[in-house]
C-alpha cells in the first residue's frame, strides 16, 4: 500500500492553534487575489512531513500559496502559506505547515475558526504585468520569494484547488489533542491566469518544514476568486490512516 | 461479446525479493490460461513511474512474451502513449509491426496520450499538447504501415522519406483504438473509425449514452486508418467464485486496492491547469470505487463482474444490453488476491459465464474499406 507519512503529530504543532470549538460559520471573503506556485519536492523527505494519517502524493509536491483581500470581512490581509501536497486516503489534500499574515485580527479569526498555523508578519503579494510574486521577510532575510513568470489567460473552470488538512489542538470528549481539520474552502474564479513557476528563496526551517526542497517547478496560477471558507465537516486523527480514522461533524 | 483481460501490472512495496519477477510470471500464467480458457485478447497498457499502480512501461516486451506463450488470444497495446517524449512515432510503427509479425497477426493497437502529471511531467512533455501530437500519431502511423516509404512534415515530428519496416502482418494494418477515460473522447474514437477502447469505470446509464453517441458519430466517420474498428470495449474487474458472497467480498478487496492506488497519482487537472484535460479522467473514476475501505467491503457496485457466475452472466447481459462489445478484466492488484485464486477464477469464468455469451463477431471486426491512401493528411 502507499507510503504513509510518519512524522510525529507532536512535531507539526509549532504552529498549531487551538481551535475553540467546531462550530465555524462560513465566511466569503470577495475578490482575493491568489497566486499559487506548485514544486516537486525532494521525496527523501516525503514522509517526514506528514502525519501518518496522509499519504504523499506521487511525485511529492508543495504549493506556496499567496492570498490578498483587499476588503471583506476579515478587513485587508494579505497572508502567505506553504502546504505539501498529500492525500488523506483517497481525496487530494494539502497540508499547510506555517502561515503569515499581515493583521492581526484576520490571522486570529484564520486559526480560531480553521485552523490555520499562522503568526503575524509582512508578506507582500505583487502583481505586475509580466509576474506576479509573493515574498516573506524575516528580519532582513527573504525566507519566501516565489514567482508566477510570463501570466497567460486560462478559463475560469481550468482550475482546482485542493481542501486543506489543518493540523490544530481541538477539545473533543474532555480531551484536548491535535487533530487533522479539513478545511476545504469554495473558489468561485473570475478571472484566472498561468505561468511559469519560480522560486527563488525559500527557507524550510522558517516554514516549519525542516529539510523540504523544492526541486522541480511544476507551474504557477494567478487569479481572482470569491473565496468561502467553509464550516467544519470533517475531522481526523492525525495517528490512524484517513479511511479510518475521519469523524464527520 | 468478447472477453479480455487487462494489466496494469501493480507491484506492492517492498519491492524486493524478486517481486517485480514474481508478478510479471505470474501474469503471463494468467494470459495462458486465458488463452486456453478462449478468451480473446490480452491487453496492456504503458504507464511509467506509477509506484505499484503500474509498473508495465514496456508494455510491448510483455506482449511479445505473452503471445510466444499462448496460440490464440489477441495481444492488445492498451495503449500506445502517443507524446513524443514517451515513443517517436516511427519507432511505435516499428514496434507494432514487429510483435504484430511475431503473434501471427493478433495485434491489437490502442492509442492515447496520458493523463498524469507524474507520467507527463516525469518524460518533460506538455500536457497542453498532448491532444494534438496523439491526433498526428493516430494519422501518420497506419500511413507508416501501409505506404512502402513515407515521409512527413508535421507539428510533433517530421521524417525524410523512408522506408518504414517492417510492414505489419495483419493487412492493410492492425485495427486502431482510441483510450477513453475521459467523456467526449468515445467521440473522439468515432470520428477517426477507431475503436473505443473504455478505461474508465462507469454505469449502465452512462455506458449507454456513450455507446449511443459512438455509433452515431462513427458513421460518417473520416477513417484514421485504412479501415474501420467499430467496436466499444470496457474496462472492469474480475474475480468469479462458487460462492456469490466470497467473490463479492474477496473482488472488494480488488476493486478497493486498485482505487486506493489510482487515487495517490497527480491527475494533470490537479497541479497543470489545461484545457487540454478537463477531466480527471481516470483517477477519479476509480477513485467511486475506493469510496469503500479495501478488503471490508461487502456490496457489489453496479456492473462490476465480482461474484458467483450467476450474478456475472446477469451483469454481462447487462452490459451487453448498453451495447457493449467487449469487457476486458482486471485480475488483480497489490496482488490481494493469491495466484491460485486468480487462477481458479479465469477458469470458473470460462467454463461456466462465457458460454451464456456469443462470440458472434469476427476477431478484426469490420471489412476494410477502400480508401485512398493518402485519405489522412500529411501522407506523401
Amino acid at each position: 500500500m502507499p507510503i504513509n507519512g510518519n512524522a510525529d503529530p507532536g512535531q507539526l504543532t509549532r504552529y498549531a492553534p487551538t481551535m475553540p470549538n467546531l462550530d465555524t460559520e462560513a465566511l466569503t471573503l470577495p475578490n482575493v487575489k491568489v497566486l499559487q506556485v506548485i514544486y516537486e519536492i525532494d521525496d527523501a523527505v516525503m514522509a517526514e512531513l506528514l502525519p501518518p494519517a496522509l499519504h504523499p502524493t506521487i511525485p511529492p509536491t508543495m504549493h506556496v500559496i499567496g492570498l490578498r483581500a483587499d476588503d471583506g470581512p476579515l478587513g485587508a490581509f494579505t497572508l502567505a502559506s506553504v502546504r505539501v501536497g498529500c492525500r488523506a486516503a483517497v481525496r487530494p489534500r494539502g497540508l499547510p505547515t506555517r502561515a503569515v499574515c499581515t493583521e492581526g485580527a484576520a490571522a486570529t479569526a484564520l486559526e480560531e475558526r480553521w485552523g490555520f498555523p499562522i503568526t503575524v508578519g509582512e508578506p507582500v503579494l505583487r502583481e505586475r504585468y509580466d509576474r506576479q510574486s509573493i515574498e516573506v521577510n524575516d528580519g532582513n532575510v527573504a525566507v519566501l520569494s516565489a514567482q508566477l513568470v510570463d501570466p497567460v489567460p486560462i478559463g475560469n473552470g481550468d482550475l482546482l484547488y485542493t481542501a486543506g488538512m489543518h493540523v490544530a489542538n481541538v477539545e473533543r470528549d474532555g480531551e484536548t489533542k491535535p487533530w487533522l481539520v479539513q478545511v476545504d474552502p469554495d473558489f468561485e474564479v473570475s478571472r484566472a491566469d498561468r505561468g511559469a513557476a519560480q522560486i527563488d528563496a525559500f527557507d524550510s526551517n522558517f516554514w516549519d518544514a525542516p529539510e523540504l526542497r523544492p526541486v522541480y517547478p511544476i507551474i504557477a496560477s494567478y487569479t481572482t476568486a470569491n473565496i468561502t471558507l467553509p464550516k467544519i465537516r470533517y475531522i481526523c486523527d492525525p495517528l490512524q490512516p484517513a479511511i479510518s480514522g475521519t469523524v464527520a461533524l | 461479446m468478447k472477453f479480455g483481460i487487462f494489466y496494469e501490472i501493480s507491484v506492492p512495496r517492498p519491492w524486493e525479493n524478486d517481486i517485480e519477477h514474481e508478478v510479471y510470471h505470474r501474469c503471463l500464467e494468467q494470459v495462458r490460461v486465458a488463452d486456453e480458457m478462449g478468451f480473446h485478447s490480452v491487453w496492456a497498457v504503458e504507464h511509467h513511474f506509477l509506484e505499484e499502480y503500474s509498473h508495465c512501461s514496456a508494455p510491448e516486451l510483455f506482449l511479445t512474451a505473452c503471445a510466444m506463450q499462448t496460440k490464440q488470444i489477441r495481444v492488445g497495446h492498451g495503449i500506445v502513449v502517443c507524446v513524443p517524449q514517451f515513443n517517436h512515432p516511427i519507432r511505435a510503427a516499428e514496434r507494432a509491426a514487429v510483435l504484430d509479425i511475431l503473434s501471427d497477426g493478433r495485434l491489437e493497437f490502442g492509442t492515447g496520450r496520458s493523463a498524469t502529471w507524474t507520467e507527463l511531467g516525469g518524460m518533460d512533455a506538455n500536457p497542453d499538447e498532448t491532444k494534438e501530437t496523439w491526433d498526428e500519431y493516430t494519422r501518420t502511423i497506419p500511413q507508416m504501415w501501409t505506404n512502402e516509404r513515407y515521409g512527413y512534415e508535421g507539428r510533433a515530428f517530421r521524417m525524410p522519406t523512408r522506408a518504414v519496416l517492417p510492414k505489419p502482418y495483419q493487412k492493410p494494418h492492425p485495427p486502431m483504438w482510441v483510450a477513453v477515460s475521459s467523456p467526449g473522447t468515445e467521440i473522439d474514437a468515432a470520428e477517426r473509425g477507431m475503436g473505443s477502447l473504455g478505461l474508465t469505470f462507469g454505469g449502465f446509464a452512462e455506458q449507454e449514452e456513450k455507446v449511443d453517441r459512438y455509433r452515431s458519430r462513427i458513421r460518417d466517420c473520416e477513417p484514421a486508418g485504412l479501415f474501420v474498428n467499430e467496436r466499444v470495449a470496457t474496462v472492469n474487474f474480475l474475480y468469479c467464485h462458487p460462492d456469490n458472497e466470497t467473490g463479492i467480498k474477496t473482488g472488494s478487496r480488488l476493486t478497493g486496492s486498485f482505487g486506493y492506488l489510482a487515487a495517490q497519482l497527480l491527475p494533470v487537472r490537479e497541479v497543470h491547469p489545461t484545457r487540454s484535460y478537463p477531466n480527471p479522467g481516470l483517477l477519479a473514476a476509480t477513485r467511486q470505487q475506493a469510496a469503500q475501505n479495501p478488503g471490508e467491503g461487502v456490496s457489489a457496485p453496479e456492473g462490476v463482474c465480482i461474484g458467483n457466475p450467476d450474478r456475472l452472466v446477469e451483469e454481462i447481459k447487462k452490459w451487453e444490453s448498453c451495447g457493449v462489445d467487449q469487457i476486458n478484466f482486471l485480475l488483480n492488484a497489490l496482488e490481494t488476491i493469491p495466484q491460485q485464486e486468480v487462477l481458479d477464477s479465469l477458469r470458473l469464468f470460462g467454463d461456466e459465464v462465457m458460454p451464456h455469451f456469443v462470440d458472434d463477431k469476427p476477431a478484426t471486426t469490420s471489412e476494410p474499406r477502400e480508401l485512398a491512401a493518402t485519405a489522412a493528411a500529411g501522407g506523401d
